[in-house]
C-alpha cells in the first residue's frame, strides 16, 4: 500500500514548494509549517515502506519517458536507509527552521526554496536510473546556490552562492561525461531489452558490466568520482563547503548533514559495482577520500567561526566515507554497508552540531568563536546536546560515531594489510585531530568567561525539541542500528544480477586480495546475506587487538589533548592575543594552506583570467575583426552602388540613351571589323 | 516625289529633340510635350514607309498611335494638374516624396 505512495515521497515537498512560493507569504511564518509537514509526511511514507519491505524486498516502479530512457522508483536497502535519514532529518531542521527564520523578510521564499531542495535530494536518491539522477543532482545544485545565496544582498553570499554552483559544475561535466560514456558502451552492446526495462536504469547497468571494456570502466568510473568529488567537497572540489556557511545555519546544517554533500558519496554507493570493476577506480576513490579527511582536519583546527570549524569537519568526515567505500577494493561490497552506516550516524550528529551552532549563534548574533565563551552559563540544553554531538563526532566509544567511524578505520586496515597502509594512517591521524577540533570547539564557545557582550538567553522550544531529538539520535543510533543496519545494506546488490566475484576478476581485486573481497561472492546468491555478514564477522577477529581498540585511543586522546590545551587557556582567553599569525604552522592553517590565494587569486585570475583574455582577443580581433572588415567592406560598397537607384526617371533615360548609343557603336564597329 | 531618306532624317531631328527635352528639362509639362515629339517622330516613320510600301498598315498603326498618345496626355496632364495642386509647382526636382 505504501510502495504504490512511493511517488509522493517526492510530491509532497514539492507541493509544499508551490504552496510556499505562491501563497507563503500571507501564511504564518512564511508558511514553514508547510514544508515541516509536507516532509514528515515523507517520512512517514518511507517507514511505511521499509516496514512492508524489510528485511528483503525492493520497489521498483518505471515508466516510458522516451526512447530508451524511462523515468522510474528504486527503492532499495542502500535507498530507503538514505531516504529515511533524509526525511527524518530534514523534518527536525525544518522544525527548527520555522523558529530560526522567524521574521525574517525571506521567510516564505527560504521555506520554498527549502522544500524544492528537500524534494530534489529525495528524488536523487530513489531515482531507478542515472539520468534521472543526473537530473535531481543538478537540481540540488541549483537549490543550494538558491540557499547558499539566500541573502543576496550581502557581497560575500552572493559570491558564495557562485562559487559552490561554478565549484560543483566543474564535477557534474565529469558525471554528465561519465553518463554519456557509460550510455555509449551499453548502446554498443546491442542488449535485448525485456519489458520495463530501459538502458541506464541500474538493474541494467549491473548486469552488464562484465561486458564493457576494462579501460572504458575505468574512465566512467573516474567521471562518475568528478561528480562525487564536486558535490561531497572531496579535495581538490571541496572549496565551496566552507564558504557555503553564507547561507541561514538551517541551510549549512541541510547541505552539510542530509543532503547535497551526501549525494556524492551516495552515487559512488549506488555505482560501486560499476567501482569495484574499474580498475584502479576504488583506490581513487579511497586515495581521494583519505587525503581529504586529513587535509580538512588539519584546517578545522585553526578556524575561528564556529560554523567554518563544522564545515572543515563534514569535508573531512565524508573523506572518511569516501575512504571506506574505497576500501572495498579489499573487502568487498561490505564497504557499502560501513560507509553508509558512517553517512547516516554522521548526518545525525552533523545535523545536532550545526543546529546547535545556529541556537549559539541565534542568540549571540555572531559567527565568532573569539567573541563566545561561557555560552553554557545560559543555554544549558544547547551546550549539553552539542556535547553530545561532539563526542559522537569525536568517536566516544558507545557514541554513534565511534561505532560508524571504529568500522571504517578498522577496514581501512584491512585494505592496508591488503594493498597499502598510507589510507589507514591518513585515517587514524584525521581520527585524532577531528577529536581535538571538536572539543577546542566546544571548550572554547562553552567554557571559560564572556568575552564580548552578547544576548543571554536560551533559545525557543521549537528549536531545542529538535535539537534533544537528534541528541538522541546522535546518541543512539549506533548502538541500536549497528548490526541489523549491516546485514541490511550487504543484502542491497543481492537484488540485482551482479556478481562480485566476475567483477573483481575484471577489476583485478580478486588475484591481489582472495581472501576477503572474492569470498561472499563465491557461493551462488542463494544465502548471501548470511554469507556476507559471516564473511564480516569472521574478517573481524582477523586483526590484532590493537587495532581493534585503536580507535578508541585516538577519540579519548584526542579529546584529552583538546581538554589540556583549551579547557585551562579558555579561563584566561584573550582574543587579541590568539591571532596566530606569528607562528607560520597555525598562519598555513589558518590561511587554509592558501588555497584561496592559489586556487583564486592565482590559478583563476592569472592562469585561467589570462587565458580567456587571450582567447576573448583572439576572438575580438581575429574572428570578428575579419568578419567585420569584410562586412564594412561589403557595405561601404553597397553604400556606394545605391546613388544610381537615384528614383529620378531622367537619369534612367539618360543612362538608357547611353547604353543604347555605345551598343549601336559596338556593333557597327564589330561590323567594320568583320566580327559579325 | 520627296525621298524617304529626308522622311526619315525629319523623324530622326524630331526624335533627338524629344531625347534631349526629356533628358535635361525639369519642368512636367515640357516632358509632356517632349513625349508627344518622340511618338510623332515615330507616327512619321510609320506613314512614310507606308507610302513608300503599297500597304496601309503602318497608317493604320500611326491613327493608333495617335489616340494612344491623346488618351496618354489627358492622364499625364490630370497628374500633372494635381502635382500643382499638391506642390504648387511641377518641377520634377522638388516633388521628391517618394525617392531620396
Amino acid at each position: 500500500m505504501y510502495s504504490d505512495l512511493a511517488y509522493l515521497i517526492v510530491g509532497l515537498p514539492v507541493l509544499a514548494f508551490v504552496l510556499c512560493l505562491f501563497i507563503g507569504r500571507h501564511l504564518p511564518r512564511g508558511g514553514g509549517f508547510l514544508t515541516a509537514l509536507a516532509t514528515f509526511g515523507s517520512l512517514i511514507i518511507s517507514l511505511g515502506i521499509f516496514t512492508e519491505t524489510y528485511p528483503s524486498g525492493i520497489v521498483h516502479q518505471s515508466m516510458l519517458w522516451f526512447d530508451n530512457f524511462d523515468i522510474g522508483i528504486l527503492i532499495d536497502p542502500l535507498a530507503l536507509v538514505m531516504l529515511l535519514m533524509v526525511t527524518f532529518v530534514v523534518t527536525l531542521i525544518h522544525t527548527y527552521a520555522n523558529g530560526y527564520m522567524n521574521g525574517d523578510p525571506g521567510a516564505d521564499r527560504y521555506f520554498a526554496e527549502a522544500a524544492l531542495f528537500t524534494a530534489a535530494m529525495l528524488g536523487l536518491i530513489y531515482s531507478d536510473n542515472l539520468l534521472q539522477l543526473f537530473i535531481f543532482w543538478e537540481l540540488v545544485g541549483l537549490c543550494s546556490y538558491l540557499l547558499i545565496g539566500f541573502w543576496y544582498r550581502k557581497p560575500s553570499a552572493a559570491a558564495a552562492a557562485k562559487k559552490a554552483f561554478l565549484t560543483t559544475r566543474v564535477g557534474d561535466v565529469m558525471f554528465l561525461a561519465a553518463i554519456i560514456l557509460l550510455y555509449n558502451n551499453l548502446a554498443s552492446l546491442n542488449i535485448v531489452l525485456k519489458p520495463g526495462e530501459y538502458l541506464l536504469q541500474f538493474p541494467v547497468i549491473y548486469a552488464h558490466l562484465t561486458q564493457i571494456p576494462p579501460a572504458q570502466l575505468t574512465l566512467i568510473a573516474l567521471g562518475l568520482l568528478g561528480g562525487a568529488v564536486g558535490k561531497s567537497g572531496q579535495f581538490p572540489l571541496h572549496v565551496w563547503l566552507p564558504d557555503a556557511m553564507e547561507g541561514p545555519t538551517t541551510v549549512s546544517a541541510m547541505i552539510h548533514a542530509a543532503t547535497m554533500v551526501t549525494a556524492g558519496v551516495y552515487l559512488v554507493a549506488r555505482m560501486f559495482p560499476l567501482f569495484y570493476a574499474a580498475p584502479y577506480g576504488l583506490t581513487a576513490v579511497a586515495a581521494v577520500g583519505a587525503f581529504t579527511a586529513l587535509f580538512a582536519a588539519t584546517m578545522g583546527l585553526t578556524a575561528f567561526d564556529i560554523k567554518r570549524v563544522l564545515a572543515f569537519s563534514t569535508v573531512s568526515q565524508l573523506g572518511f566515507m569516501m575512504a571506506g567505500l574505497g576500501t572495498g577494493a579489499a573487502v568487498g561490497a561490505m564497504a557499502v554497508g560501513v560507509a553508509m552506516f558512517h553517512l547516516i550516524g554522521h548526518s545525525f550528529f552533523k545535523a545536532l552540531l550545526f543546529l546547535c551552532a545556529g541556537s549559539v549563534i541565534h542568540a549571540v548574533n555572531t559567527n565568532d568563536m573569539r567573541e563566545m565563551g561561557g555560552v553554557g552559563k545560559y543555554m544549558k540544553w544547547t551546550m549539553y546536546t552539542m556535547l553530545i554531538g561532539s563526542l559522537s563526532l569525536a568517536g566516544f566509544p558507545l557514541f554513534t560515531g565511534f561505532f560508524s567511524k571504529d568500522e571504517i578505520i578498522v577496514i581501512a586496515y584491512e585494505y592496508g594489510v591488503a594493498i597499502n597502509f598510507l589510507p589507514y594512517i591518513f585515517l587514524v591521524l584525521a581520527a585524532v585531530l577531528t577529536a581535538i577540533y571538536t572539543f577546542r570547539m566546544w571548550f572554547t564557545v562553552f567554557t571559560g568567561k564572556e568575552r564580548s557582550d552578547y544576548g543571554k538567553h536560551e533559545s525557543p522550544s521549537i528549536m531545542i525539541i529538535p535539537l534533544v531529538i537528534l541528541a538522541i539520535f546522535a546518541f543512539g543510533f549506533g548502538l541500536a542500528a549497528q548490526g541489523g543496519f549491516y546485514t541490511y545494506l550487504d543484502s542491497n546488490f543481492e537484488h540485482y544480477d551482479v556478481n562480485f566475484n566476475e567483477l573483481a576478476a575484471i577489476g583485478g581485486h580478486a588475484t591481489e586480495e582472495p581472501k576477503l573481497a572474492g569470498e561472499p561472492a563465491t557461493e551462488p546468491s542463494a544465502s548471501e546475506a548470511g554469507e556476507g555478514s559471516e564473511a564480516e564477522s569472521e574478517a573481524e577477529p582477523a586483526e590484532p587487538w590493537y587495532i581493534q581498540i585503536l580507535p578508541i585511543i585516538v577519540a579519548l586522546g584526542g579529546i584529552l589533548i583538546a581538554s589540556l590545551f583549551y579547557f585551562d587557556k579558555v579561563k584566561k582567553f584573550d582574543p587579541s592575543q590568539v591571532t596566530g599569525e606569528k607562528d607560520p604552522l597555525r598562519k598555513l592553517l589558518l590561511k587554509g594552506y592558501y588555497q584561496h590565494e592559489i586556487m583564486t587569486a592565482w590559478f583563476s585570475e592569472t592562469i585561467v583570467y589570462g587565458t580567456a583574455l587571450i582567447c576573448n582577443m583572439i576572438d575580438i580581433k581575429l574572428v570578428d575583426g575579419w568578419l567585420n572588415w569584410f562586412s564594412s567592406v561589403v557595405m561601404g560598397f553597397a553604400q556606394n552602388v545605391r546613388k544610381v537607384q537615384s528614383g529620378v526617371v531622367q537619369n534612367y533615360i539618360t543612362a538608357l540613351v547611353l547604353g543604347v548609343v555605345v551598343l549601336v557603336v559596338v556593333i557597327t564597329m564589330a561590323k567594320e571589323v568583320g566580327l559579325i | 516625289m520627296i525621298p524617304l531618306e529626308l522622311y526619315i532624317l525629319l523623324a530622326s531631328i524630331m526624335f533627338t529633340i524629344g531625347l534631349y527635352g526629356l533628358v535635361t528639362q525639369k519642368n512636367g509639362v515640357k516632358l509632356m510635350m517632349c513625349i508627344e515629339l518622340l511618338l510623332n517622330s515615330a507616327n512619321i516613320n510609320l506613314v512614310a514607309f507606308s507610302a513608300y510600301q503599297p500597304n496601309v498598315n503602318g497608317q493604320v498603326f500611326a491613327l493608333f498611335s495617335i489616340a494612344l498618345a491623346a488618351a496618354e496626355a489627358g492622364v499625364g496632364f490630370a497628374i500633372m494638374i494635381a502635382l500643382y495642386r499638391l506642390y504648387g509647382t511641377i518641377d520634377l526636382d522638388t516633388i521628391k516624396a517618394m525617392r531620396w
